[in-house]
């Protein structure tokens, strides 16, 4: 008999890749730069600070980085997967409706000015990237519901239009800006991995986990709307009420990830698309495994790109397309090829 | 036999100007064949987004299974009415059961994962529409009279009462075209279906189903033949032996045909001016 997806099958899958996002994430702690002994980490903390530095790099520097790695990947990757699916097209990612200009006019705001505050623990960068991420987001969805009724199209075109404007403002104040804001603000675009601390991680991660179990409880309906919204209403889905609830937590998730590291780019693109080949279109299944994908890809690229010109570090966005590109090329010739051939 | 579909005094304009549907009424009695024909831009699929409440009706009303169609919930309307649009294409590569599964959506909770009760439908649907063989196949591999058979598919897991179609046999060869309509008949037959299918083929139509209504358009229609058929401005909806004659059709559609008869029902041959036998057009 032919197979549906069941909630026994899919919790297997999720645990499977689950298991392996923890092994990335070990494994990737331990490795670095700086060679740590598992011994000396067991043996707990020093009395005083600087007596077990092999404890302090792997809990104090290397967990808080993987696991903000991780998140980082997880939400743009799980983004991902809910804008190719509201917008029906495989080429959006979680920028396409402007987040990155947006994130990018905040943070140079924020340099320009030259705060030096921190809100809740979070750097005047990340509450400015937040805010302006979140404002863009609004602002594409009404002119995109104010501009007329084919909604996808009008969403991505205010999209577009709005990337481009607010653009070309950052262009004009990076012109204006000095040498050394220039560099934090062009860093920051590349997209980075930094420590951060512990409170923003945790709140960070309840928003981020939050969000995609939200965005999985309308994931069938996805499944739907990725059919068309004349044929998901005929199945009697409510198409207004998906998008906004989907659009929001996606437009959320990715703000968060880009307060946290900068615009990493290609995760939301690539790891949607590779999870896809291998595991099907079924959007209860590809938004978490999805996730979980991209977190590790994340974890991975980031532990790449402070180890490749040790003890400097890449921008961890560098690492993502440089490797992100050839590894979706296989993957999309290995499975076309099985494709074809089942034909 | 009770009617499932009541549609009175029905009218829908797009533009303020430009009225498509006006003062239509009809009844579809439960487990009939209704095929709606008429010319392109009579308003037949937007005869078809009204019943399947895609737009709301401007004046007059709609009532499915005895509730006015705006009481529904899209949800409930859902359990009431499967919709067959024309074939498409999904962006995403669905296998065939993943499209037939997501027909069990009106019926599923929060996270929606199919029970049992869902799997034995998708599974019935799959074996009645004979595309169980091509389950875990890619949608996109099949050719287009698969794929419709397939969306036909997906209409019987809904479990509705009433199936609509907006052309289920465009672009299908001959033999295809034959076996979709073989198929809305054993599910009217056996399942006990009321459908209604937008056609292009009034052979087809006369052939296979109880009733037609005739969209004219803007062109009033000549009196249907003997008294089955009712006769309105705009329309005409009756037995397809009242309504299709080759006068009806030379006016309505604006084409002279060549008929014939197979069985009780006639047959219509259009005939355009540079065809071979067009000099022969005519009534036979």
């Amino acid at each position: 008999m032919a197979q549906v997806l069941t909630a026994r099958s899919l919790a297997i899958r999720v645990l499977l890749c689950l298991a392996v996002l923890a092994v990335v994430m070990c494994v990737c702690a331990l490795v670095g730069s700086q060679k740590i002994s598992l011994k000396k980490v067991f043996a707990g903390p020093g009395r005083s600070p600087g007596e077990n530095i092999d404890y302090e790099i792997l809990v104090g520097i290397r967990l808080p980085r993987v696991v903000l790695a991780a998140l980082v990947g997880a939400a743009l990757a799980c983004s991902g997967v809910v804008l190719q699916a509201i917008l029906r097209n495989p080429l959006a990612d979680p920028y396409i409706l402007g987040i990155s200009s947006g994130a990018g006019l905040g943070v140079i705001i924020a340099v320009i000015s030259g705060l030096t505050w921190s809100f809740c623990g979070g750097s005047p960068l990340s509450v400015f990237a937040f805010a302006g991420a979140i404002a863009t987001v609004w602002l594409v969805w009404f002119v995109g519901h104010f501009t007329g009724k084919a909604q996808v199209t009008s969403l991505l075109l205010a999209g577009v239009v709005i990337n481009a404007f607010f653009s070309a403002v950052i262009m004009f104040l990076t012109s204006i800006a000095r040498s050394d804001q220039v560099y934090s603000t062009i860093f920051w675009l590349m997209g980075n991995i930094t420590e951060k601390n512990l409170s923003v991680l945790g709140v960070s991660a309840g928003c981020i986990l939050a969000g995609t179990i939200g965005l999985f409880g309308v994931s069938q309906r996805l499944n739907i709307l990725s059919l068309g919204e004349q044929e998901a209403k005929g199945l009697g889905v409510d198409t207004a009420k998906t998008q906004i609830v989907a659009f929001a937590l996606a437009a959320f998730i990715t703000a968060i990830a880009v307060s946290l590291s900068g615009l990493v780019g290609f995760v939301g693109l690539v790891v949607p698309h590779g999870v896809r080949l291998v595991a099907g279109p079924d959007h209860r299944q590809l938004l978490p495994i999805s996730a979980i994908i991209g977190g590790a890809f994340l974890v991975a690229a980031d532990t790449l790109a402070r180890m490749i010109v040790a003890p400097a570090q890449l921008p961890v966005g560098v690492i993502t397309a440089i490797a992100g590109g050839p590894f979706f090329l296989v993957l999309l010739a290995r499975y076309s090829r099985k494709i074809s051939w089942l034909k | 036999m009770s009617s499932i579909i009541e549609v009175k005094n029905l009218s829908f304009a797009y533009a303020p100007h430009r009225r498509i549907l006006e003062d239509v009424s009809f009844d579809v009695g439960a487990g009939a064949f209704l095929s709606v024909a008429g010319p392109n831009g009579a308003g037949k699929t937007t005869l078809l987004n009204l019943l399947c409440g895609l737009l709301g009706p401007q004046a007059g009303s709609i009532m499915i299974d005895t509730a006015p169609i705006q009481s529904y919930s899209a949800r409930r309307l859902a359990q009431k009415i499967a919709v067959v649009r024309q074939e498409f294409v999904p962006v995403f590569d669905f296998t065939v059961v993943e499209v037939v599964s997501m027909a069990r959506t009106p019926y599923l909770g929060t996270f929606g994962f199919d029970g049992k009760t869902d799997r034995d439908a998708i599974n019935q649907a799959l074996e009645i529409t004979d595309t169980a063989q091509f389950a875990r196949r890619s949608l996109r591999s099949l050719s287009g009279g698969e794929r419709q058979r397939v969306f036909i598919a997906r209409a019987l897991a809904q479990n509705t009462a009433i199936m609509l179609l907006d052309e289920p046999t465009s672009f299908l060869d001959l033999k295809h075209q034959v076996g979709i309509y073989d198929l809305l008949k054993a599910a009217q037959l056996e399942k006990g279906k009321t459908i209604v299918a937008i056609t292009h083929d009034i052979n087809l139509a006369a052939q296979y189903c109880d009733q037609i209504l005739l969209l004219t358009g803007r062109k009033p229609p000549m009196q249907g033949r003997e008294n089955g058929a009712q006769n309105h401005p705009g329309y005409l909806i009756g037995k397809a032996k009242d309504i299709f004659s080759p006068e009806q059709i030379e006016k309505v559609f604006g084409v002279r045909v060549f008929a014939g008869k197979v069985g009780k029902e006639n047959f219509f041959i259009p005939l355009g001016r540079f065809a071979k036998d067009s000099g022969q057009a005519s009534i036979s």
